[in-house]
């Protein structure tokens, strides 16, 4: 890569769909796909990408997910070009302020951009699940010559009022942007994945700081502005496997798209060059107990499957004891599904003990969480 | 707090055929994740011991590219490390490459880092063993070396030609030969001693005048038999793991399958650290069938399988059924393939041949990188 590029990930939503999940967790840092975190996928898709400047701007529950973050090692983004760090709201000569939207993350960050003057700046989401290489798409910024470039993906016509919505001419370039609109005038929804060309954005995000009526977000007010002023916005069409997993049913489903079928995001593939890491735990390997049984699942290092498991996703140090049975589950890290017991369709939150012979949740089609259990 | 060098021996190390015919014994993958020096390793680690040295007889690359950066093992990694060390120049002389000459080789690291006392510790004996006692032991003795070493009631079937100790009541040993087998009760060498700085030296240069072939284990046995120096002995109360030899490690991996002897093993607050390899987790498919097994992360399993240790990265295509296996990395298992008793070493595929059966008492080993 030629130009310089700066990726700063937004990272510090609540994520209150997901309820008990969150209440001491940042959003980004829930356990994902047995061994993951939901921040691992843009971070790793920026090294994979050889991105390897990144601020991550962080404010609900900050501190773990900072601590989390560190200096990028569990990404390999620690090297000698390399610079991470996590930028929570802090205090200046100014006065100290809470960021006010996602455009105010980036505006109070200025001076980290400045700092290291790139050509081009990626936003990008923390809470987002895909694997890609951003080049392309920076590749596609600078040849067309845009100011901004938008990721977008082509959604199904009726769920489109759901979303941010572009519409776009014969060459891609965005003509008009909707959020969340009635009358939908495309089916390409922004995956907030934005490459903007530096200097630009910078006179946009100034203007915007001194808007009184400004909500200071890209998707209401940044990007319109820019529309409104005729600036060249470009839709860069993503293909493959992305999903934004801000709710209860959305993470449940991500992760058996994961489990059930590998193709829809691969995490297999012999090539090294699109991996997602993540930090690693020192528990014993996986054991699958004389009666155990596991089926169209997946399962990390350090769990026990005495009982039986299908359709389930089953981090490090869950344990499903001996007659229990679970379908359709995520189960996170520490999990305990004693004997006898019947979970199905659930998210089980991190360390949480599911009783002897209990029955959750056994002929519903609803997702539920069950963050609260008895003593291991 | 004393300075202590831990030595992670490579060198002197039983021979377990093809599985360590171009690997050292300590790189040699365990348990599917583990490669045998991590309990060494982390030994060193969880015992506060930050300064590490791996010495081996040749392989290097074998065991940098299972301890990359060494940081797993490594607190503070300013003021600790982990260093491999080779001994060049006698490569092409495989028996006077001992641990010793090693050592010697490489003593500047003995002035740059001034340790009050020096552990050397094997990777054969898988234990969880805090040296920090027996540092206390050591010192409490006023001891110049002391011998870590185990009982065994088995000692005519097991730890054959190790060192076998006579001990007398103020813990000094008196004799040290190779447990031939005649009897069942015995003091066995763990092989893991601990040093004070001066006797350290002085067993380095006092095998110039005995033997050029000799390393750390028959320079002690020396020192007792001879009576050049007083060796104390500290006993490890816990449970030991052999490998010293190609069935002991197939019959220690089997008998870790049980949860009993895993807890002996593997204790709650004693992590053993291994190096990651951004692996994904296991994935198993729809008519996967798996029982009394370890699986390690990135195996991919649709076949069934039972009584086995299935290591990272290996594949089993549906209908193959694999029964009392050690399956290490990269493995692939094709369609309706069916084994028993095989072992894989890393990167083998079977492919045209469909059935492979070894036996309980001979295990059929399959050597790296094989396409049968």
């Amino acid at each position: 890569m030629s130009k310089k590029v700066v990726a700063m990930i937004l990272a510090g939503g609540k994520g209150t769909r997901l309820e008990a999940l969150t209440k001491k967790t940042a959003k980004p840092a829930v356990s994902f796909a047995a061994k993951y975190r939901i921040i691992d996928f843009p971070l790793s898709n920026c090294a994979n990408s050889g991105i390897n400047t990144i601020g991550v701007l962080t404010q609900y529950e900050s501190t773990d997910l900072d601590a989390y973050v560190g200096n990028g090692e569990k990404w390999g983004l620690n090297g000698v070009h390399s610079l991470m760090t996590s930028l929570a709201p802090r205090q200046t000569e100014q006065g100290a302020n809470w960021y006010k939207g996602t455009a105010d993350a980036i505006t109070q960050n200025i001076d980290f951009l400045d700092d290291n003057n790139p050509d081009y700046v990626l936003i990008l989401s923390g809470d987002h699940i895909y694997k890609t290489l951003y080049n392309d798409m920076i590749d596609l910024h600078e040849e067309s010559g845009a100011d901004a470039t938008i990721s977008v993906i082509e959604v199904d016509p009726a769920e489109a009022s759901r979303f941010g919505i572009m519409a776009v001419d014969k060459n891609d370039r965005i003509v008009e942007f909707q959020e969340k609109p009635k009358q939908p005038k495309s089916n390409l929804a922004s995956m907030g994945v934005y490459v903007f060309t530096w200097k630009t954005l910078r006179k946009y995000l100034v203007a915007d700081s001194k808007d009184p009526k400004s909500e200071h977000d890209f998707g209401n007010n940044i990007i319109p502005n820019m529309l409104n002023n005729k600036l060249k916005l470009q839709a860069y069409r993503f293909k493959g496997y992305w999903r934004d997993v801000g709710t209860l049913a959305s993470l449940h489903q991500a992760n058996m798209d994961i489990a059930l079928d590998n193709r829809l995001l691969d995490l297999y593939d012999g090539s090294r060059s699109t991996r997602i890491y993540t930090e690693d735990t020192y528990s014993v390997p996986q054991y699958i107990g004389p009666q155990g049984s596991i089926t169209r699942s997946i399962a990390n290092q350090g769990s026990v499957i005495l009982g039986k498991v299908d359709c389930c996703v089953i981090s490090s140090d869950a344990v499903i004891e001996e007659n229990a049975l679970c379908t359709k589950c995520v189960i996170m890290a520490g999990a305990r599904v004693k004997v006898g017991a019947k979970v199905n369709n659930a998210i089980i939150a991190p360390n949480v003990v599911v009783e002897e012979n209990a029955r959750i949740n056994l002929k519903s089609d609803k997702v539920v969480l069950i963050a609260k259990g008895g003593k291991k | 707090m004393n300075k202590v060098l831990g030595i992670c021996n490579l060198h002197d190390t039983p021979s377990l055929g093809l599985l360590t015919q171009n690997r050292p014994l300590g790189a040699l993958s365990f348990l599917s994740r583990y490669g045998l020096m991590d309990f060494t390793l982390s030994n060193y680690s969880n015992s506060e011991i930050d300064q590490i040295l791996i010495l081996t007889e040749k392989n290097a690359t074998a065991v940098l590219s299972h301890t990359q950066q060494g940081n797993v093992w490594i607190n503070n990694t300013k003021v600790g490390f982990l260093r491999i060390a080779v001994n060049e120049k006698m490569l092409e002389a495989p028996k006077f490459n001992t641990d010793i000459a090693n050592m010697e080789a490489h003593r500047s690291i003995l002035e740059e880092t001034k340790p009050d006392y020096i552990i050397v510790a094997p990777t054969f004996f898988l234990m969880s063993f805090d040296f920090r006692k027996l540092i206390e032991f050591h010192e409490e003795q006023g001891a110049q070396i002391t011998c870590l070493y185990t009982t065994t009631t088995r000692g005519k079937k097991e730890y054959l030609n190790c060192d076998s100790l006579e001990i007398a009541n103020n813990h000094v040993i008196t004799n040290s030969k190779a447990n031939t087998g005649e009897t069942n009760k015995q003091n066995i060498s763990l092989e893991t001693f601990i040093f004070t700085r001066q006797a350290f030296e002085e067993v380095m240069a006092m095998s110039h005048q005995v033997s050029s072939m000799y390393g750390f284990r028959k320079m002690i046995s020396f020192c007792i038999n001879h009576r050049r120096m007083p060796v104390h002995a500290y006993k490890f109360e816990g449970y030991v793991v052999p490998i010293l030899s190609g069935e002991d490690y197939v019959n220690r991996s089997f008998d870790l399958l049980s949860y009993e002897n895993r807890q002996k093993l593997f204790l709650e607050d004693w992590p053993i650290y291994t190096t990651t390899h951004n692996t994904p987790p296991a994935l198993y498919g729809k008519n996967a069938k798996v029982s009394n097994s370890f699986v390690a992360n990135g195996a991919i399993i649709k076949g069934s399988v039972e009584n086995s240790i299935i290591s990272r990265d290996v594949v089993i295509e549906d209908g193959a059924e694999i029964k009392n296996c050690i399956l290490l990395s990269r493995t692939f298992i094709s369609k309706d393939t069916k084994m028993e008793y095989v072992l894989c070493d890393k990167d083998v595929k079977v492919m045209e041949t469909k059935s492979l059966k070894g036996t309980k008492n001979k295990v059929l080993i399959i050597k790296q990188g094989d396409l049968v």
